[in-house]
C-alpha cells in the first residue's frame, strides 16, 4: 500500500503540479497581455473599424462607442450613419441587439454575435484571462508567413494555446503569441466552435521598444474572402456606467453620453 | 403644386437636415481624442430614402369582379414612387438628467395613376428623465414588448407593421411610462392614449399596461397585463432563451377578454350601405412559438408557428365566401351591376383585419450575411387554405448607403384567402442614404 501511496505522489509530482504551475503561469501571462488593451475594470473605449478591399483600400468605416465593465459586461453603441441607434450588450455568455426600427431588445446566439468582418465580440471583448485557460507551449520567432511582425516589435515570443472556459466567448480555441520580453500581444489564430480558422490577428502597440498599449488589432477574416479589419482604439478612459445601462430591457432607452 | 416642385422641396428639406449632423461632426472632430465625453449636447441622425414600389392587382377576388362590372368603384392600389426623409434628434432639456427626443418624417409620394401628394409626421417625440430610481417617459413613443418577429401578441401598447415588405421606422403612441430597472429585472407602466375618448377603437383606446421583466442566466422572462377601456383585461406572458450557440428560441402567449374585430354582414345581400362593422369579439387567446438558427457561415433560419384566437375562423371564410359567391349570382338575377359591383367592394371590408388572415400560421426565413450583401427568401404559410406569400430580397449596406430590392408574391389555390388580397404582386427598390 506504502508503494502504491509514493507512486501516486511520485505520479502527481511529475504531473500535476507542474501543469497547475503552468495553469497559473499562463493566466498571469494573459493577464499582463490584457493590461495592453484594457488597463482598467470599467472602460469607456472610442473604436474604429476599418474594413480594406483586396487592394488595400478602404470599403468601410465605422465607429463605435465600447463601454467595458466589470463582471464581464459590455455596452456597444453604433456610431456610424448607416448603423447610428443600434446597440449590443453583452452580460458575461448572454447578449441582446437593439436596432432602432424596432426598439426591442432581442436576444441573439453567441454565433450571431460573431457576425461581420470585425464582430461585436472582436470589438467588445478585450481581455483573455478568465475566458480561456491553456497552456504555454514555448518560445518561438514572434513572426510568421503570414503574419509579419512590425519593425523595431519583439523577434522572440512565447506561444500559448488557450481553450474557451466559457460557452460564450467568440472563439473557442486561440494560438497567442505574447513578447517574450514585455508579455504584450503579437499576433493570434482564432479558432470558432467547429475548430476552423476563422480570424488571424496581429497587434499594433503604440511604441514598439516599450509598449504601453495596444494602437490597433489588424485581422483578417479566413471565413469570409480573407479581408483586412483594422480595429483602432481612439481613446480610452475610465468610466463606471450606471447599473440600469446593462440592463437588456434599458437598451430602447436614449441615454445622454455625457 | 406640380410634382418636380414637391420633388425639389423635399430634397432642399432633406439638405437643410443632414446640414446641422455636419457641424456636429466637425464639432466632435475637433474635440480629438476626448471621445464620446465631447459629443454635442444637440444629436441629430437620420437618412433620406428613395423607393419605387410596382404592384400587380389580383384578378380574381371581390374587388376584381367588382371593378369589371363597374370600374373604379373599388379603389386599387397603384405603383409609387416615394422619397422620405427621416429626422431623428435628441436634446438635453434644463432640468437635470432630462432629455427631449424625437423623430419626423417628411413624405412626397407619386402615384402611377397621375396623383401625388406631400405628408409629414411625428413617428416620436417625449421627454426622458429619471427622477426617484425611476426612469419616466411623457409624449409620443415606440414601444415594443414582444420577443416574436412575424408575430407580436404581446406588444400590447402597439402593434408594428409585421413582416412589411420594406420596413419604415413606427410611429409611436401617446403615453405616459414609468420604468424601474435593477441588476436582472425591470418594471414597466403604461398608460397609453390617455388623452383619447373612451370609446376609440383598439390602436387609439385608452388603456394601462403593465410588463416586468426577469434574466435567469440564459433566459429572459416577461409578464404582461393590460386594462383597455373598451377591450378590458388580457394578460400575457413571454420567453426568450438561448439553450445553444447557435440556436435562439421564443414563444409568446396572450389571454384576452374581448378584442376588436370587423363583423361581417348577416342580413340582406344588398345592401346601400357598408354593412362590415367593428365590434368586441369574446374571450380568445394568441400563442407564439418560435426560433433561430445561426451558423458560422453567417446562414440564419427562423422559424415561428403561431395561432391568432384575433382572427377570422373558419366559418367566418366560409360565410365571406359564400357571400361574395351569392352576390355575383345575383346579376343572373337582374340586379343592378353598379349595386353587386358596391356590395362586392365592401366585402373588401373582409379582409381589413389588424392581424392574421388566418389562426393557424407558419413562417419561415432563410438569410445569408456575406460581407455587405444579405439575401433573404421568405414564406408565410396558412395551412387552413394552404395559402402562401413568398417574398424574396436582397440588401447591399455600405458606409452610409443601402440598396435593397425584392418581391412579393401570392401563392395556392385559388379560393384561399390570401389570393383574395387586393395586391397579388409586389417589386420594389429602394436607396437609403443614411446621415
Amino acid at each position: 500500500m506504502r508503494y502504491v501511496t509514493h507512486f501516486l505522489i511520485a505520479i502527481y509530482a511529475a504531473f500535476v503540479i507542474p501543469n497547475a504551475a503552468n495553469g497559473q503561469d499562463v493566466q498571469g501571462l494573459l493577464r499582463a497581455a490584457d493590461q495592453y488593451r484594457v488597463p482598467s475594470d470599467n472602460l469607456e473605449v472610442e473604436t474604429l473599424v476599418e474594413s480594406h478591399r483586396a487592394d488595400g483600400s478602404v470599403d468601410k468605416r465605422k465607429r463605435y462607442i465600447v463601454f467595458v465593465q466589470t463582471g464581464r459586461k459590455s455596452l456597444v453603441l453604433m456610431q456610424s450613419p448607416g448603423e447610428k441607434g443600434q446597440k449590443v450588450l453583452m452580460l458575461g455568455d448572454d447578449f441582446w441587439l437593439l436596432m432602432p426600427s424596432s426598439q426591442r431588445p432581442m436576444r441573439i446566439t453567441p454565433m450571431q454575435k460573431l457576425l461581420g468582418e470585425a464582430s461585436t465580440g472582436d470589438i467588445a471583448s478585450m481581455s483573455w484571462a478568465g475566458d480561456y485557460s491553456g497552456r504555454l507551449v514555448g518560445e518561438e520567432p514572434c513572426a510568421s508567413d503570414t503574419m509579419p511582425v512590425a519593425a523595431g516589435g519583439p523577434t522572440v515570443c512565447q506561444r500559448l494555446s488557450l481553450q474557451a472556459a466559457r460557452k460564450g466567448v467568440t472563439y473557442q480555441h486561440i494560438e497567442l503569441w505574447l513578447s517574450r520580453d514585455h508579455h504584450e500581444p503579437v499576433r493570434a489564430d482564432l479558432y470558432v466552435q467547429s475548430d476552423k480558422l476563422a480570424k488571424q490577428a496581429r497587434f499594433v502597440m503604440d511604441r514598439a521598444s516599450a509598449p504601453t498599449q495596444v494602437d490597433e488589432m489588424v485581422l483578417i477574416d479566413h471565413l469570409g474572402n480573407d479581408k483586412q479589419t483594422i480595429i483602432r482604439y481612439l481613446g480610452r478612459k475610465q468610466r463606471t456606467v450606471p447599473a440600469e445601462w446593462l440592463n437588456p430591457m434599458f437598451l430602447s432607452q436614449n441615454p445622454a453620453l455625457d | 403644386m406640380t410634382c418636380a416642385r414637391k420633388l425639389k422641396m423635399l430634397i432642399l428639406a432633406a439638405l437643410l437636415l443632414a446640414r446641422p449632423t455636419v457641424w456636429a461632426q466637425d464639432a466632435g472632430a475637433d474635440k480629438g481624442a476626448d471621445g464620446p465625453a465631447g459629443a454635442a449636447a444637440l444629436e441629430l441622425s437620420g437618412h433620406v430614402r428613395g423607393i419605387a414600389l410596382g404592384q400587380r392587382a389580383a384578378q380574381a377576388g371581390p374587388q376584381a369582379v367588382a371593378n369589371r362590372l363597374q370600374p373604379g368603384t373599388a379603389e386599387t392600389s397603384p405603383s409609387v414612387a416615394l422619397l422620405q426623409s427621416e429626422l431623428r434628434a435628441g436634446a438635453p432639456l434644463p432640468w437635470e438628467n432630462w432629455r427631449a427626443q424625437g423623430i419626423t418624417t417628411l413624405q412626397t409620394r407619386q402615384r402611377s395613376d397621375g396623383r401625388g401628394d406631400i405628408t409629414g409626421w411625428v413617428n416620436e417625440g417625449y421627454a426622458t428623465g429619471s427622477s426617484f430610481g425611476w426612469q419616466w417617459a411623457l409624449g409620443k413613443k415606440v414601444v415594443s414588448w414582444d420577443v416574436g418577429y412575424a408575430f407580436r401578441p404581446n406588444d400590447v401598447v402597439q402593434q408594428e407593421t409585421r413582416r412589411a415588405l420594406l420596413p419604415v421606422t413606427l410611429s409611436g403612441r401617446p403615453v405616459w411610462m414609468a420604468e424601474h430597472f435593477a441588476d436582472d429585472s425591470a418594471w414597466a407602466l403604461v398608460w397609453a392614449n390617455p388623452l383619447q375618448s373612451r370609446t376609440a377603437d383598439a390602436p387609439a383606446e385608452p388603456a394601462l399596461a403593465l410588463r416586468y421583466y426577469r434574466r435567469t442566466g440564459a433566459v429572459d422572462w416577461h409578464v404582461f397585463a393590460r386594462w383597455g377601456a373598451r377591450t378590458r383585461a388580457s394578460v400575457g406572458a413571454a420567453f426568450a432563451g438561448v439553450p445553444s450557440e447557435e440556436l435562439e428560441v421564443h414563444a409568446s402567449w396572450r389571454a384576452f377578454a374581448h378584442t376588436d374585430r370587423i363583423a361581417g354582414p348577416s342580413g340582406p345581400l344588398l345592401v346601400a350601405a357598408n354593412p362590415w362593422q367593428r365590434e368586441l369579439s369574446g374571450f380568445g387567446h394568441q400563442l407564439l412559438v418560435g426560433g433561430t438558427w445561426t451558423n458560422a457561415r453567417q446562414f440564419s433560419l427562423l422559424a415561428e408557428a403561431w395561432w391568432d384566437g384575433t382572427a377570422p375562423s373558419r366559418d367566418n371564410w366560409l360565410a365571406w365566401r359564400v357571400r361574395n359567391a351569392a352576390l355575383s349570382g345575383l346579376l343572373a338575377h337582374g340586379a343592378p351591376a353598379f349595386a353587386v359591383a358596391g356590395n362586392l367592394a365592401w366585402q373588401m371590408q373582409g379582409l381589413g383585419y389588424d392581424t392574421s388572415l388566418q389562426r393557424a400560421n407558419l413562417f419561415t426565413r432563410l438569410s445569408w450575411k456575406h460581407e455587405a450583401w444579405e439575401p433573404s427568401l421568405d414564406m408565410l404559410y396558412t395551412p387552413a387554405d394552404r395559402g402562401r406569400i413568398v417574398t424574396a430580397a436582397l440588401a447591399w449596406q455600405g458606409d452610409r448607403v443601402k440598396l435593397e430590392g425584392g418581391l412579393r408574391a401570392m401563392f395556392g389555390p385559388v379560393d384561399a384567402i390570401v389570393r383574395q388580397l387586393p395586391v397579388q404582386r409586389q417589386g420594389f427598390v429602394a436607396v437609403t442614404w443614411a446621415f
